[in-house]
């Protein structure tokens, strides 16, 4: 990695510290952000994603820890004296300004000269395709049209930091992806350094290139977009990444001779050879009570000769098909890439490769092992 | 027997025409699926058929009776809103109970419904709880159930699950199809997703600027998309879209890919020689080992739902798509070979975006005939 | 937002103590006259220092005035009543005819409708001596001057207009689904004004109930021409107490408070009915 441009050093946010009902956002987080980097920070609402965006930007205070730019400690500094460029959820354009003077306000500021002005308005005008809105106000453009205004008016400016905060939510998703790849390719190619909120899996995967996963305040994992679905650190992130989600069942493991076995519920039992696994997984799993084994939805693979689930719902995508049925007292799902045909109520194979596990602790939720081997 | 029926109808807002004149056929339990961009009008039409909104003109009819006249409290509808619209100073019971006290039903018979249909969708532990109390999938259930508890003939739901996080709309397309079909209800389904319009529409009606511009089955929509709009808004990653000029010779009409032939169907012969585009969908391309098909080279690939994505160039620098199941080999890096499925490769007017039927119709003629 | 400096924090404690004190020291120092008498009100140099007492407000409720050029009597408890029973009515009929019509011009646009409300909104900017003069002369040939009907009805043109844009921004606030939902559920369009528009836009007719209310109190002009004795407010009632003699200030102070009594108790009644409704964001859904 190169230089740490950005450096969160145990940042907490609690909110009405003073009152009777604290609300702690933001737990304990430690997060660094390299030059040139993109990061995503990703959660469902109330994570504190959001928070921590605000916490940099400088629009929340710390309520105890560091935040470092380039090594200066800027999280006593007022948001303007920080050098970053934000882009807001909620538009917050200047309505008497035309989206030309709005987009070209921040250069307006640094002193350039008219022509680089336009010039750099009409490249990125251009780029988010909003060309034919510049001559418009705030007001008469729709939702869609102003986050890109919005976003246009953070992307132009010469910071050192830009934060995203679900720069993206307003669009359709057709639009969504044909941005997705040029904003990317904007970033990096200016070799800007970008944060980005986001609840959208789909819009972090794309545009990150390391991936923060919040929950209730507390950083699940740091890590890129192929680690986390290859390599959930926990149960949370295993569930959350992934679309569709991965499958989890409650489990014990029980030794059998030269096999392994995994009981589930419903007196559903896999049966794995003891090779499998690694001897001190193998111990750990022994030696635990119940555990929680995931799959992901295209690992399921549906064969005659499997353990029977009955399919409630098959549904055909174009692409893939989803087939979801009951197994082991649960929903299992199985992702095909052809066009496949089990009618609800049918009886199906489900088959597991040992290869294809994530073990999970059934308490703290913590991953132990991958595919067989120890996490 | 058609359950809901739409002739001609046309609203306009000041001087602008936001339905102009939709013809609809919903059959008795069936659900159609009512597709489109945002502005081309699903909103409205919904509103429409409930009644909330009057047409300038056209005739809505339900079991066969012209409605238009009918107020929307008379027209036996059950609607699920894509904000919700939850009664605020109302608990969630009463939310859900509110089509039962309309109608007369005894205290009994209200909490016996209300009941039903809460344990059905898993929020009987909420009920007490006001909408602002409610999580926002608490929020769509509720939405849902007040929908779904006077059992009526006519569901329409605007993009319910559009304001829910993924897992959990995942896991509502999986279980809607079952909850609809139980209720018998003919049913009108609003949304923006793709993948819902695949999964729960028996019908796929695309609606674009205030027109139907394909109504069909999942099937026929994805294979056989009437426009190059319809193909782009079906499929994720987008369709592949490649300028061509079909040719012919003693073996068949054909395109050529850097110089590569791509056979069509001999029905598309009438198009010989006309600017073309052809749509190859992602997964319809795949690598090849042999030393045949289209040259390309490796650009970058991505990971994306239980897929990977590559993007490739071409000798002349055309970018293309190729998807694949994920955890399947394929080159990581350089140059390869692409082959293209004939059978999936559908080719469209590059001035009108038109299909071409292979029968020698445009998609269009067609459809007026 | 708080990247103040303990120095900046003292001095915005500061400054909001000082207008705190501003606004509110007229009042504080009227409080303090009522419960003096004339002659430690005017005493010089003036000070700090009495020994509280209520006469003032015995004078005033028993209407009798002792001065020190005798004494004379007063109706100030018949002007306190009078106000609150034109205030009430005025009020009263006010949200009768205007939440209507407030939710009629908020979600039923029709041709004209924005001049109509226009047009009523129009009777706040005009000077009321400007209209007094005719409508003196109707009300006598009709025979409504000096009758509380008529000067309820003069009210209105206080009272409607307020409540009216005040309610329909209110009503416009609601999402028409919720009131869609509401139809499509069932209910007949006044089951739906009654259960969802009223209840959703309750906080707002409060708020513009307690305005009107405080106007229709603090009015002046229309009562001091269109009512006698008998039927004056307190507003006109007051000026009895500047008298050839000398005026009364511990009793005018006693009767200021006691006319300020009732609208700010009616405020802070309010209060937590204003509040609830600037929280209610979830109207929007």
């Amino acid at each position: 990695m190169s230089e740490v441009l950005l450096d969160l050093q145990r940042i907490n946010k609690i909110y009405n510290e003073t009152s009777r009902h604290p609300v702690r956002a933001v737990k304990d987080l430690n997060l660094n952000v390299a030059q040139g980097e993109i990061v995503a920070l990703l959660g469902s609402s109330g994570c504190g994603k959001t928070s921590t965006l605000r916490m940099i930007a400088g629009f929340e205070a710390v309520s105890s820890g560091q935040i470092l730019i380039k090594g200066r400690p800027v999280h006593a500094l007022a948001p303007a004296r920080r050098n970053v460029a934000m882009a807001f959820e909620g538009y917050s354009l200047y309505p008497p300004l035309t989206v030309e003077e709005n987009i070209a306000f921040a250069l307006k500021s640094e002193r350039l000269a008219k022509d680089e002005i336009r010039k750099k308005v009409a490249e990125i005008a251009h780029l988010l395709e909003i060309e034919d809105i510049l001559e418009r106000y705030p007001g008469s453009i729709s939702g869609g049209q102003q986050q890109r205004a919005s976003l246009a008016r953070a992307l132009i400016r010469d910071a050192d930091l830009h934060l995203l905060d679900e720069p993206m939510g307003q669009l359709e998703p057709q639009l969504r992806a044909l941005l997705r790849g040029r904003i990317k390719h904007f970033i990096k190619e200016r070799g800007l350094t970008a944060i980005l909120v986001t609840h959208d899996q789909t819009e972090a995967n794309a545009l990150a290139d390391r991936i923060a996963v919040m929950e209730g305040g507390v950083l699940q994992q740091f890590d890129s977009p192929l680690h986390l679905k290859d390599r959930p650190a926990n149960l949370f992130t295993g569930t959350f990444i992934g679309e569709p989600p991965m499958n989890v069942f409650p489990a014990q493991a029980e030794a059998d001779g030269d096999n392994l076995k995994l009981n589930l519920a419903d007196g559903v039992c896999l049966t794995y050879p003891a090779s499998a696994f690694s001897d001190d997984l193998k111990a750990r799993l022994l030696s635990s009570d119940t555990f929680v084994i995931g799959v992901r939805p295209h690992a399921v693979k549906i064969t005659p000769g499997g353990h029977p689930a009955k399919v409630y719902a098959n549904q055909w995508l174009g692409d893939q098909t989803h087939v979801a049925a009951r197994f082991a007292g649960q929903t299992i799902v199985s992702v095909r890439h052809d066009r496949a045909h089990h009618a609800p109520g049918e009886t199906i194979g489900i088959d597991l490769a040992a290869s294809d596990l994530h073990i999970f602790a059934a308490d703290s939720g913590r991953a132990f092992s991958h595919g067989g081997a120890l996490a | 027997m058609s359950h809901i029926k739409l002739k001609n109808l046309v609203k306009r807002f000041k001087d602008t025409e936001v339905l102009s004149g939709i013809d609809l056929d919903v059959p008795e339990g069936s659900t159609l699926v009512l597709f489109g961009p945002s502005g081309a009008g699903k909103t409205v039409l919904l509103r429409c058929i409930a009644g909330a909104v009057e047409q300038d003109d056209g005739e809505v009819r339900i079991g066969g009776e012209d409605v238009t006249d009918v107020l929307p409290e008379h027209r036996g509808i059950g609607m699920a809103f894509q904000n919700f619209a939850l009664f605020p100073h109302m608990d969630a019971f009463d939310n859900i109970a509110s089509p039962l006290t309309a109608c007369g039903k005894t205290a009994d018979q209200i909490r016996a419904g209300v009941d039903t249909v809460a344990r059905l969708l898993k929020i009987d532990h909420v009920l007490t709880h006001t909408p602002k109390a409610l999580s926002n999938g608490q929020k769509q259930r509720t939405a849902l159930a007040r929908a779904l508890v006077s059992h009526p003939k006519v569901l329409l739901l605007d993009d319910p699950l559009r304001n829910v996080d993924a897992k959990l709309r995942f896991e509502m397309r999986l279980e809607l199809p079952r909850l609809l079909a139980d209720q018998g209800a003919t049913v009108i389904y609003v949304t923006q997703d793709y993948r819902e319009a695949m999964a729960l529409g028996d019908r796929i009606a695309v609606l674009d600027g205030g027109r139907i511009i394909q109504n069909g089955t999942p099937e026929e929509i994805y294979r056989r998309p009437a426009t190059i709009n319809i193909a782009k808004l079906f499929g994720d990653p987008t369709i592949n879209l490649l300028d061509v000029v079909p040719q012919s010779d003693a073996s068949g009409v054909y395109a050529t890919l850097s110089d590569c032939r791509i056979q069509l169907d001999p029905g598309l012969s009438g198009n010989v020689g006309r600017e073309c585009m052809l749509g190859l969908r992602p997964e319809a391309l795949s690598f090849t080992t042999a030393n045949e098909g289209v040259p390309v080279t490796i650009e970058a690939e991505t990971p994306f739902n239980e897929k990977a994505v590559t993007l490739v160039t071409t000798l002349r620098k055309r970018e293309i798509l190729v998807s694949r199941p994920a955890e399947t080999p394929a080159p990581a890096s350089g140059t390869a070979h692409i082959t293209i499925d004939p059978r999936d490769a559908v080719l469209f007017d590059r001035q009108t975006g038109v299909r071409l039927d292979p029968n020698g119709t445009s998609h269009a003629a067609e459809k007026a005939a | 937002m708080d990247h103040r400096s303990p120095l900046e924090r003292v001095l915005r404690a500061l400054a909001l103590t000082a207008i705190v004190v501003f606004f509110m020291f007229p009042i504080f120092w009227i409080v303090l006259m009522s419960l003096q008498t004339n002659e430690t009100i005017l005493r010089s140099p003036p000070s700090m220092s009495f020994v509280p007492t209520l006469k003032n407000y015995a004078a005033i409720i028993s209407g009798e005035l002792d001065s020190n050029a005798g004494s004379m009597s007063i109706h100030f408890m018949n002007n306190l009543l009078n106000s609150v029973l034109l205030s009430v009515f005025s009020v009263a009929l006010a949200l009768l005819l205007g939440v209507p019509a407030a939710y009629a011009f908020a979600r039923h646009k029709f041709r004209g409708s924005e001049d109509i409300a226009f047009t009523l909104l129009s009777f706040r900017f005009a000077p009321p001596l400007l209209v007094l003069l005719p409508l003196t002369l109707y009300f006598q040939a009709l025979g409504l001057a000096n009758t509380y009907l008529g000067l309820v009805w003069v009210y209105q043109l206080i009272c409607l207009p307020l409540i009216l844009w005040i309610v329909r921004g209110y009503f416009e606030d609601i999402s028409p689904d919720i009131e869609h939902a509401y139809r499509i559920a069932g209910h007949g369009w006044f089951a739906t004004f009654r259960k969802i528009a009223l209840p959703l836009a309750g906080p707002g007719i409060a708020a513009a109930g307690l305005l009107a209310f405080i106007f229709a109190w603090n009015n002046f002009i229309f009562a001091l021409v269109l009512a006698s004795a008998d039927k004056q407010p307190v507003t006109v009632g007051a000026l009895a107490f500047v008298t050839a003699s000398g005026i009364q200030y511990g009793q005018i102070a006693a009767a200021i408070v006691m006319s300020i009594a009732p609208t700010l108790l009616l405020a802070l009644w309010a209060q937590r009915y204003l509040v609830e409704g600037l929280s209610l964001g979830a109207v929007k859904g």
